[in-house]
C-alpha cells in the first residue's frame, strides 16, 4: 500500500485534484488543499522534505513581488472605468450608423467595435454586455437573425482574450516566463485574423442567406453627413488616442506592460472625467471589482504554487513530462493532443485556473520538444478563448444571456456560439499548420532552437532558513518574480 | 447560536470595511505606477522606493481584500457538478471545504508566516535594492491578510452551520452568483446612460 501510494503519488494528486475541484469549492483553496493533504503525506512517507511546508510564506512573499502580474489590477481597473463611463456604447452606437446601410453592416460593426474594445478594456464582461444591450436590440429590430446575432456579439466580446491588452497574456506570459510585451506582439497577428474570420463568416451568411443580416433602412439612420462625421471623431478619436498610449507605448518598448497599464488606468480616469462620467460610484464600483478579481487570481495563483510545489517535490512533472514527450508524432503530436486536452478542459475551466494550472505542466514539456513558447502561449490563449465560447458554461454566453430580451432562447445563443466555435479551432488548426502565425521570432515549430528559461533564484531563497533542495528548473512557473525584473524598470 | 452568529457578523462586517479601505489603494497605486513611469521616462528619474512600494500595495490589496472576496463569494469555483445537487448537500460540500480546505491554509500560513515576520522586524531588514524599504509592513501582511480570510472561514462556517440547523437563510451563502451580480451591475449603469438623451 505505502509503496504503491508512494510510486504513484504524482498521478493520484492529478486525480485528488480534479475530486477536489469537482466539489466546487473556490479553486484557489481546493488547489492548496490537494497541495496540502499530499505534501503532508509526502514528508509522511519521506519523499518530501519536512521544511518544505515551512517556506510557504516565503512562496507567499515571491508571489507578492512579481511585476508582471501587477499589470492585471492595470488594466481591469483601465477596462472598468471605461466601460462604465460609456464609451463603448457611443462607439457602437456611431459605427451602427456608419456601417448600417451595408448588409450585414450591424454584424461587421460589431465585430470591429469588438476589437477595439478588446484593445482598449481587455474586459470580456464589458464588451459583451454593451453590445447586447445596445446592437442586439437593434439587430432583431431590423430582422436579422438571431443566432447570427448573438453568435457575432458572443465571439467579438471574446476577443479581448485574445487582442492586446488582454489579462491571459500576461497570466500566461508569468507562467512561460516569457515577456508579455513577446505575446502580446505574437497574439496581434492571430487577433486581427480571427476578427477577418468573423467578418468572413457575416460575409457569407449575408450572400446565401441574406434574409438572416439585412442592411438597415434608411430611417433608421439618424446621423449622416457632417453630423455622422462630428459623431465618428468624438467617439473614435478617444479610444484610438488611448490605444495608442497603451498599447503603442508597449510594443515600442518605450514603457513596460506594467507601465502601459498604469498609464491606461489613469488615461481612463482623465477620459471618464472630460465626459463628465466620473462620479464616485463608478470609481467605487471599478476599484471594488478590481480589488476582487486581483485577489481571486492571486490566490489561485497561490493555490496553484502550492500545489505545483508538492506536485514537483513528488516528481510528478517527470510523470507528466513521460506521458506527453511519449506521444507518436513528437512535437507536432505533443501540440494535437494538448490543443484537444485544453479544448475540453475549457468546458469547465476558465482561462485563469488553466494558465494557472495546465500551462507550468506544458511549458517544460514544449520547451523540451523545441516549441517556441511565445508562440505555444499564443496558441493555448487562442484555444481558451474558446471557452468562452462553448455551451453552457462560456461566461460569454452567460453575459449575453443576462442582457438579451426574453425573445432570444438560450437555444438560440448557444446554436449561435457554434459556427465560431469551429472559427477558433480553425484558427489553432491554421496556427500549428503554419508556426509563423502568432510568432515573434518566426520560429515557432522549429526543432532547431532552443529556448532556455532562465530563472533567477531569488535571493530571498538563499537566505531561507530551511534548505530544501532547489534547482532553477523547480521555479519554472512556480514561484517568485521571473520575467521583466527590476532591471527593467531601471533602465 | 445566536452568539455565534452576532460573530460572524461582526466579522463579515470588518472585512467588509477592510475590503473596501483597501479597494482605494487600487486608485493609489495605479495613480503610483502612472507617476514612476512618467518619471523615469521623462525625467530619468526612478526611485527604488517608490517602485517597491507599487507591489508593496498591490499586496496589501489581494492578501488584506481575501476575506472581504470570500464573503462576497467571488473566488472562482467550478460549479458543473455542485450547482446540479440539493441545497443541503451544497451546504455540506461548503462546510467541509471551509473546514478542511480553508482551514488548514490560513491556520498553517499563520503559524508560519508570524515567524517569517518576526524575523524580518527583529533583524530590520531592508530591501538589498539601494534606497528600497524596510521590509517587515510587507512581511506583516502575509499574517495579517491570511487572519482575515482564516476569520471570514469561521464566519461562513458559523453561517453555514447555521443554516443546516435552519438558522440562517441558505441561499445568501450559495446562490449568489459573482459574474451574475456583475452583469447585472454594468447593465444597469449601460442603460442608466443610454437614458441620460445620448442616443435613441
Amino acid at each position: 500500500m505505502t509503496s504503491f501510494l508512494a510510486e504513484n503519488i504524482g498521478p493520484l494528486m492529478f486525480v485528488g485534484l480534479v475530486i477536489f475541484l469537482l466539489l466546487g469549492y473556490p479553486v484557489a483553496f481546493a488547489l492548496s488543499a490537494v497541495g496540502l493533504l499530499f505534501g503532508f503525506i509526502g514528508i509522511q512517507l519521506g519523499l518530501l522534505h519536512p521544511q518544505l511546508l515551512q517556506a510557504l510564506p516565503q512562496r507567499v512573499y515571491g508571489i507578492m513581488q512579481n511585476d508582471t502580474l501587477l499589470a492585471i489590477p492595470f488594466f481591469t481597473f483601465m477596462g472598468l472605468v471605461l466601460e462604465r463611463s460609456g464609451m463603448a456604447e457611443e462607439l457602437l452606437d456611431t459605427l451602427g450608423q456608419l456601417f448600417g446601410a451595408v448588409r450585414g453592416g450591424l454584424a461587421y460593426s460589431v465585430i470591429f467595435v469588438g476589437g477595439l474594445l478588446a484593445a482598449t478594456t481587455g474586459v470580456v464582461a464589458a464588451s459583451v454586455i454593451a453590445m447586447g444591450l445596445i446592437s442586439l436590440p437593434i439587430m432583431l429590430r431590423h430582422g436579422y437573425d438571431k443566432r447570427l446575432a448573438t453568435g457575432v456579439i458572443a465571439a467579438s466580446g471574446t476577443l479581448a482574450q485574445i487582442i492586446p491588452p488582454s489579462l491571459v497574456l500576461i497570466v500566461m506570459a508569468d507562467q512561460l516566463g516569457k515577456s508579455v510585451g513577446d505575446l502580446y506582439r505574437g497574439a496581434l497577428v492571430p487577433g486581427l485574423m480571427l476578427m477577418g474570420m468573423y467578418a468572413g463568416y457575416a460575409l457569407l451568411v449575408s450572400i446565401f442567406r441574406p434574409a438572416s443580416a439585412p442592411a438597415l433602412a434608411a430611417s433608421a439612420r439618424t446621423l449622416r453627413g457632417w453630423a455622422l462625421g462630428r459623431r465618428v471623431l468624438s467617439s473614435l478619436i478617444p479610444p484610438v488616442v488611448l490605444i495608442f498610449l497603451v498599447l503603442g507605448t508597449i510594443f515600442l518598448g518605450i514603457a513596460t506592460p506594467t507601465e502601459g497599464g498604469a498609464m491606461g488606468g489613469c488615461g481612463a480616469l482623465a477620459l471618464a472625467a472630460l465626459r463628465k462620467r466620473l462620479s464616485l460610484t463608478v470609481l467605487r464600483q471599478a476599484m471594488s471589482v478590481t480589488t476582487k478579481l486581483a485577489c481571486f487570481v492571486m490566490f489561485i495563483l497561490i493555490g496553484s504554487t502550492l500545489f505545483g510545489l508538492v506536485f514537483r517535490g513528488v516528481n510528478g512533472d517527470l510523470w507528466v513530462e513521460h506521458l506527453l514527450t511519449a506521444l507518436p508524432g513528437g512535437a507536432f503530436g505533443f501540440l494535437l493532443v494538448v490543443n484537444a486536452m485544453v479544448f475540453v478542459l475549457a468546458f469547465f475551466l476558465d482561462y485563469f485556473e488553466l494558465a494557472f494550472i495546465i500551462v507550468p505542466l506544458l511549458a517544460p514539456v514544449a520547451d523540451k520538444l523545441g516549441v517556441d513558447l511565445v508562440w505555444f502561449g499564443v496558441l493555448l490563449s487562442v484555444n481558451m478563448q474558446t471557452s468562452f465560447l462553448h455551451p453552457p458554461f462560456g461566461f460569454a454566453l452567460f453575459y449575453l444571456r443576462s442582457v438579451a430580451p426574453k425573445a432570444v432562447k438560450t437555444s438560440d445563443i448557444y446554436w449561435g456560439a457554434a459556427p465560431f466555435v469551429c472559427i477558433q479551432l480553425l484558427m489553432v488548426g491554421l496556427m500549428i499548420v503554419f508556426p509563423s502565425i502568432g510568432s515573434v521570432s518566426h520560429k515557432g515549430l522549429d526543432t532547431g532552437t532552443t529556448m532556455r528559461l532562465d530563472v533567477p533564484v531569488s535571493d530571498d531563497f538563499e537566505s531561507a532558513p530551511g534548505t530544501f533542495e532547489l534547482r532553477p528548473e523547480d521555479l519554472t512557473g512556480y514561484g517568485p518574480p521571473k520575467t521583466e525584473p527590476k532591471a527593467d524598470h531601471e533602465q | 447560536m445566536k452568539s455565534w452568529l452576532a460573530l460572524a457578523g461582526l466579522i463579515d462586517a470588518t472585512n467588509r470595511r477592510v475590503g473596501h479601505a483597501v479597494s482605494w489603494l487600487i486608485l493609489l497605486v495605479t495613480l503610483v505606477s502612472a507617476c514612476n513611469a512618467i518619471s523615469r521616462k521623462a525625467f530619468s528619474i526612478s526611485s527604488n522606493a517608490f517602485l517597491e512600494i507599487q507591489w508593496y500595495l498591490f499586496a496589501a490589496v489581494f492578501l488584506l481584500a481575501a476575506g472581504y472576496t470570500l464573503l462576497d463569494n467571488e473566488h472562482v469555483r467550478v460549479d458543473i457538478l455542485n450547482t446540479r445537487f440539493p441545497i443541503r448537500t451544497r451546504l455540506w460540500f461548503e462546510l467541509f471545504g471551509t473546514v478542511f480546505f480553508l482551514g488548514p491554509l490560513t491556520v498553517l500560513m499563520l503559524w508560519y508566516g508570524w515567524p517569517y515576520f518576526m524575523v524580518s522586524i527583529t533583524s530590520r531588514e531592508v530591501s538589498l535594492q539601494a534606497g528600497g524599504l524596510i521590509l517587515w509592513p510587507a512581511k506583516l501582511l502575509i499574517p495579517a491578510g491570511f487572519l482575515l480570510l482564516f476569520l471570514q472561514g469561521l464566519s461562513q462556517a458559523i453561517k453555514l452551520t447555521a443554516a443546516l440547523a435552519g438558522r440562517h437563510p441558505a441561499a445568501a451563502l450559495i446562490d449568489r452568483h459573482a459574474a451574475q451580480e456583475e452583469a447585472a451591475a454594468a447593465a444597469a449603469a449601460i442603460r442608466e446612460h443610454s437614458g441620460d438623451g445620448s442616443r435613441a
